[in-house]
């Protein structure tokens, strides 16, 4: 091969071994070695090596490229094309793959339109199996630890003691043993707690450990019926047994956690977004989460010897006495209560269908 | 007369160095869209070295005196680290499952590792940047980072922000006294007094947020009073009502909060950076414009999220530019001299491929 030693590969700067001084340089064929050749001054050259000793950074954009000697010094160059001519000449045909990829061409548009399908399958299909895989791993103390303290909080912040009289706590005590016996967990893992709710009013919740929480409020809303208290306490051993705190925390936090490791750098204020956005979707999947305590509501009352449709007479009352007649909105964390009772009842009514007695 | 006409700038503006930033939204947008497609197919294992190319991209793209800096890590070894933190959770997981109680404790082992890990991932972040074929280093300590990393914030946050001030200064001195180009130290100093000052600015910013949010509850005292007074009659019409009272509450807040951090973030940076010698007589300056710096930033979210993403090429290259354009650094003498003397010492890059990542922090 013949090629005249001063027709320089490319023109940068070159620097001795550990060291910010440069001089201007070219990159030469020389002798079939590389060497990088001062601009000025002598022909000899200032680093040479046979080509696969070299170490050539790989192509990012336009930075500029960086070519390193055995001996430690650096060739450094913004002609891109040049290096990319000597790798391909060299054979290495794969070195600029993912260069090839990243340029602007209107393949881009291809891959933007892969991207936003396959982020909708793992949406759809990644993001549940992940969550499913999480709780399954979750060690049984994580619920317990995390159950003690939010009552703790709950009881410093806006619960009090409760002021029922004794008839009317065991007289839901007593219905609430006969659900929890039934339960699938037993009922040695369910303990009912009464409340003053203080400023949340009417409600009834379940921590993730099975302590259940009944305010007086809703006690006294539901008047003499304690078969429908009983109905909502079936729906909070719903939410228990089904993990719904967890799988909600877990899916917030996966799916923020997912967004920002694909995208890699979404800037810091989108990632704040993202945390509070990942709490609307929490939100919209516990919608999903009350329709499957509600059924689990029915079968479990059923199970007890109860009216499996208690629970639809509390959302009558709801209905009546709070007037919340909305339907559903992506920020409500409860299906709107018209559709609940329907959903109660239409279920009930097809379990007398099958089970005639 | 023309020694008039032609006399000198002030010293000052005269030799202030400043950073540029050659990068473009279009060439980005391809590294970028490559990285997240390839990252999704390899089932998340190519984001270690999409990170390498992004951040390649952004260090050689960001330039002084017409030379690029330059990002060493390897794909390989920020992987390998990743590994390490996800074998430490599952070996936690299980411990935690078999005993609850070891587990806890090593919960609380690690809290003191924490200052550890921030300093490792400093000193990597340093060792892998280089500049001129120089590499930076970072000799910092565990107890620094203690200070600067866990009691400054718990400080500020117990203080209900009015210690911020005196965290940022700690976060600062450790950062900013510990790198090293070569062979040769940064120092900085920021002082306390002009740091209150765009505190003080940020703090108007949240009250005014909270008058906002007070005149919206003003606005609904009487839907509010009805609830108190009657609580189980809630008509639609004041149930709309509350509801638009928590959302405008909701955002007064986080507007009001979010604005002032960038504010402060960006007062707290000019004052810092241009209170940083290099070499004991090379000053630095950072003089960013508050406003334009928080204009950037909302208007950067904004256009992201009305694109589903896809101008955060975009809003990052702008970013870039902006900070890197009014960063600058003004040397005591002949620049060329100086930049050819700085000799890089032997343990910064021998050690890099020992080391893995520990945290995340940039320079």
């Amino acid at each position: 091969m013949i090629l005249a030693s001063d027709e320089p590969l490319c023109r940068g700067d070159w620097h001795p071994r550990n060291s910010s001084r440069s001089v201007p340089a070219r990159l030469v064929l020389k002798d079939e070695q590389i060497a990088a050749v001062a601009e000025e001054g002598e022909e000899a050259a200032l680093a040479s090596a046979a080509f696969p000793l070299l170490e050539i950074s790989a192509r990012v954009g336009s930075i500029p490229r960086r070519v390193g000697f055995p001996g430690g010094s650096l060739f450094e160059t913004a002609d891109n094309d040049a290096i990319d001519r000597l790798l391909l000449a060299r054979g290495h045909r794969r070195a600029g793959l993912v260069h090839g990829l990243e340029r602007f061409h209107p393949r881009l548009l291809l891959f933007v339109a892969a991207v936003f399908i396959l982020s909708g399958l793992v949406y759809r299909y990644a993001l549940p199996v992940l969550v499913e895989i999480a709780v399954a791993v979750t060690p049984p103390v994580v619920p317990r630890l995390m159950s003690v303290s939010t009552l703790e909080t709950l009881d410093r912040t806006v619960l009090d003691e409760t002021r029922l009289d004794e008839a009317k706590k065991r007289a839901i005590s007593e219905g609430f043993a006969r659900i929890a016996a039934q339960s699938a967990r037993g009922a040695s893992a369910y303990t009912l707690n009464f409340r003053e709710g203080g400023a949340i009013g009417p409600n009834a919740f379940a921590l993730p450990d099975g302590t259940l929480i009944i305010t007086d409020e809703l006690v006294e809303l539901a008047g003499n019926d304690t078969e429908m208290l009983v109905g909502v306490l079936a729906h909070e051993i719903g939410h228990v047994e089904l993990e719904h705190s967890l799988r909600q925390i877990y899916r917030a936090a996966g799916m923020a956690g997912l967004i920002m490791l694909i995208a890699g750098d979404v800037g810091e204020s989108v990632e704040d977004l993202l945390v509070q956005g990942g709490g609307l979707v929490a939100l919209s999947y516990s919608r999903a989460a009350e329709t499957a305590a509600d059924r689990h509501s029915v079968a479990l009352m059923e199970k007890a010897g109860y009216d499996p449709a208690a629970i639809a007479r509390f959302f009558d009352i709801l209905e009546k006495k709070l007037g919340d007649t909305s339907g559903t909105s992506i920020l409500s964390t409860h299906p709107g209560t018209p559709e609940r009772k329907k959903a109660i009842l239409d279920l009930t009514a097809s379990l007398g269908r099958q089970t005639p007695d | 007369m023309s020694a008039i006409e032609t006399a000198p700038l002030p010293r000052e503006s005269q030799n202030f160095q400043r950073l540029s930033f050659t990068g473009t939204a279009s060439e980005y947008f391809g590294i970028w869209i490559v990285n997240i497609l390839l990252t999704i197919v390899t089932l998340g294992i190519y984001s270690a070295w999409a990170k390498v190319r992004r951040n390649r991209y952004f260090y050689g793209n960001t330039v002084l005196l017409g030379r690029a800096f330059e990002y060493h890590a390897k794909g390989k070894q920020i992987f390998i680290g990743r590994l390490i933190v996800f074998a430490y959770l599952i070996v936690y997981n299980i411990l935690l499952t078999a005993f609850p109680i070891a587990g806890i404790a090593l919960a609380v082992v690690v809290l003191f590792f924490f200052p550890w890990l921030i300093m490792r991932g400093l000193r990597f972040g340093a060792r892998v940047t280089s500049y001129r074929n120089v590499r930076f280093d970072f000799t910092g300590k565990m107890g620094g980072a203690f200070v600067a990393f866990m009691a400054g914030p718990v400080l500020a946050f117990l203080s209900l922000g009015i210690l911020a001030p005196l965290a940022s200064r700690w976060m600062y001195r450790y950062m900013g006294n510990n790198l090293r180009y070569g062979s040769r130290a940064f120092a900085t100093d920021p002082r306390l007094a002009p740091i209150y000052q765009t505190w003080l600015f940020s703090a108007l910013i949240i009250v005014l947020g909270m008058l906002i949010v007070g005149v919206a509850v003003l606005a609904n005292v009487s839907v509010i009073v009805a609830l108190i007074d009657n609580p189980d009659v809630v008509s639609p019409e004041m149930n709309a009502s509350l509801f638009l009272l928590g959302v405008v509450s909701y955002l007064a807040a986080l507007l009001s909060f979010g604005i002032a951090a960038l504010f402060y973030r960006a007062g707290v940076r000019n004052i810092a950076w241009s209170s940083t010698v290099f070499d004991g007589r090379h000053m630095l300056k950072s003089d960013l414009s508050r406003s334009r710096y928080v204009w950037i930033a909302v208007s950067n979210v904004i256009v992201t999220v009305l694109t589903f993403g896809l101008m955060r090429p975009w809003a990052a290259v702008r970013s870039a530019r902006y900070v890197n354009e009014h960063t600058a650094i003004r040397f005591d003498g002949d620049v060329g001299e100086i930049l050819a003397a700085v000799e890089q010492e032997g343990t910064a890059v021998g050690a890099e491929f020992m080391e893995f990542e520990g945290f995340d922090f940039g320079f």
